[in-house]
């Protein structure tokens, strides 16, 4: 028996993984805890699971600014901004609390996701074995390559974050945030492309998403039996960017051959057309199996909750790893990308048109779905974690 | 003729702006002006990979004399968010009226 404590940003997608995972672990009969803030990971968590809180993400003075300001950013400043206003002042406040929670708890391997840098950085200074987890795999794909000195900003806000914690610099530049001994990316080669281009300590285990518990009250028998079913979503941290999304939607799809089910924040559809269903949460695991396309913005969970599931997708990137998983996506074939900013209801119906009526978008999904039930998932990830502790 | 000398600045703006439209590659962009003064950042929202793929067509377009990639292997982040058209065009008309001298 081994004792595992998962570290999480309060970002419920970097959350969603660790709970398959865990869960997976217990089963093989190990001990797991989660240090994470207290109002994003206590509500989701599944009853009985250990919390050591980071404090309240809401009262940080940081964290609901930056998440304003991240519904104006765009392109390369939402990069800049991510850092500079969120991910670096996060891993400030987060260490020292992090570093008692391991004194505390004394795990034998830590696990923490790459945008916890706090955990990362108390992971290294603690000499305990751990885990990085990518949850988007943009967090290892380098789309940064051709910028090298964008780069080097990025790795000059890791450099600062170590000097603070008397840490000496990571061996491999850049890599200060990824564990030297095993990082866990919930994708697969089908996205990702060739894994011959990543070391052998990065593990592809696609999405961890069985056993997520889920009881978000959804009206299925307002499903239409006859017609196609599209899911509309924009996940859990984009939905106040949407601007016009939700009204392009409508144009769009008012009155067409299919059933809209739109995840919305109440009052941002008013008067929805007959064939829509518009809910402020969806139970979206269940959901799925109903469903024969989804309309996303690209984030890592829902893109890859939708290929589990063999969906053909239309993407509309708004910022941070989007763009990078809407061109793995266009590039898998299994999906339109079409521009957030700039929508029409022409270019968004033309979109959905083709990923519903040309069956290749589907079979492409079908193969990546294929490629994650191989990977494993959450066992897979379980397995690897163990032998960390070995 | 060489290419140089019949690729003017309003030349070199106009494939700029034809290749960002198929870089961007939506319906809107073939209706949308492009001028010296659109940002890449605001006004194009372009990101890192489309970057890339502009750097490939600019190469495909005016040869190895136009060494774009080169170019913005040099700039730092702040100088890439603040990025204007019109810097793209003059750097593309220096590479070519530089090359034609040699």
């Amino acid at each position: 028996m081994s004792r595992f404590l998962f570290v999480v940003p309060p970002l419920v997608g970097h959350l969603n993984p660790t709970i398959a995972v865990a869960r997976e672990l217990s089963r093989r009969g190990h001990e797991v805890a989660w240090a994470g803030h207290a109002d994003i990971c206590g509500p989701r968590l599944p009853p009985g699971s250990t919390l050591f809180s980071l404090g309240d993400a809401s009262r940080n003075e940081f964290f609901r600014p930056a998440l304003e300001r991240s519904q104006r950013v765009r392109g390369l400043e939402s990069l800049q901004f991510l850092w500079e206003s969120l991910l670096v002042p996060l891993a400030r406040a987060t260490r020292p609390r992090i570093t008692e929670i391991i004194a505390t708890y004394a795990p034998d391997v830590l696990v923490v996701d790459q945008q916890a840098l706090g955990g990362a950085l108390a992971a290294r200074a603690s000499g305990l074995p751990w885990a990085t987890f990518a949850t988007t795999s943009a967090g290892v794909t380098d789309p940064l390559a051709a910028l090298p000195k964008v780069k080097s900003w990025v790795d000059a806000q890791l450099a600062e974050l170590e000097r603070e914690a008397g840490l000496t610099r990571a061996a491999a530049p850049g890599a200060a945030d990824l564990s030297p001994r095993c990082a866990i990316i919930f994708s697969t080669d089908a996205l990702v492309g060739p894994l011959e281009q990543f070391p052998p300590h990065f593990h592809f285990v696609g999405p961890s998403i069985s056993d997520r518990p889920d009881a978000t009250p959804f009206p299925f028998e307002q499903l239409a039996p006859a017609q196609r079913r599209v899911l509309i979503s924009l996940g859990t941290v984009s939905p106040d960017r949407a601007g016009d999304f939700y009204a392009t939607c409508v144009s769009a799809l008012a009155g067409g051959p299919w059933q809209a089910i739109v995840v919305a924040p109440d009052g941002r559809i008013p008067n929805p057309p007959a064939n829509f269903i518009v809910r402020a949460r969806v139970p979206q695991l269940a959901l799925l199996p109903h469903c024969h396309a989804v309309i996303c913005h690209a984030g890592h969970n829902t893109t890859v909750e939708a290929l589990a599931h063999g969906l053909p997708l239309v993407v509309a990137p708004i910022r941070d790893d989007q763009p990078v998983i809407a061109e793995q996506v266009v590039r898998a074939q299994c999906g339109v990308r079409v521009k957030f900013g700039r929508l029409t209801p022409a270019a968004l119906r033309e979109a959905l048109v083709r990923v519903l009526d040309e069956p290749s978008f589907a079979q492409a999904a079908a193969r990546v779905r294929a490629s994650f039930e191989a990977a494993g998932g959450a066992t897979t990830a379980a397995k690897h974690l163990e032998g960390l502790a070995a | 003729m060489n290419e140089a000398q019949v690729d003017g600045e309003g030349a070199v703006l106009a494939k700029v702006a034809k290749l960002l439209r198929e870089v961007i590659g939506e319906e809107w962009a073939t209706d949308v002006e492009i001028t010296r003064e659109t940002s890449f950042n605001e006004d194009l929202e372009l990101e890192s990979i489309e970057f890339v793929a502009l750097a490939e067509k600019l190469q495909n377009e005016f040869g190895a004399r136009v060494d774009f990639a080169g170019w913005l292997a040099n700039q730092e982040l702040e100088q890439i968010i603040r990025l204007r058209v019109g810097e793209v065009v003059d750097f593309i008309t220096r590479c070519l009226s530089s090359s034609d001298k040699a």
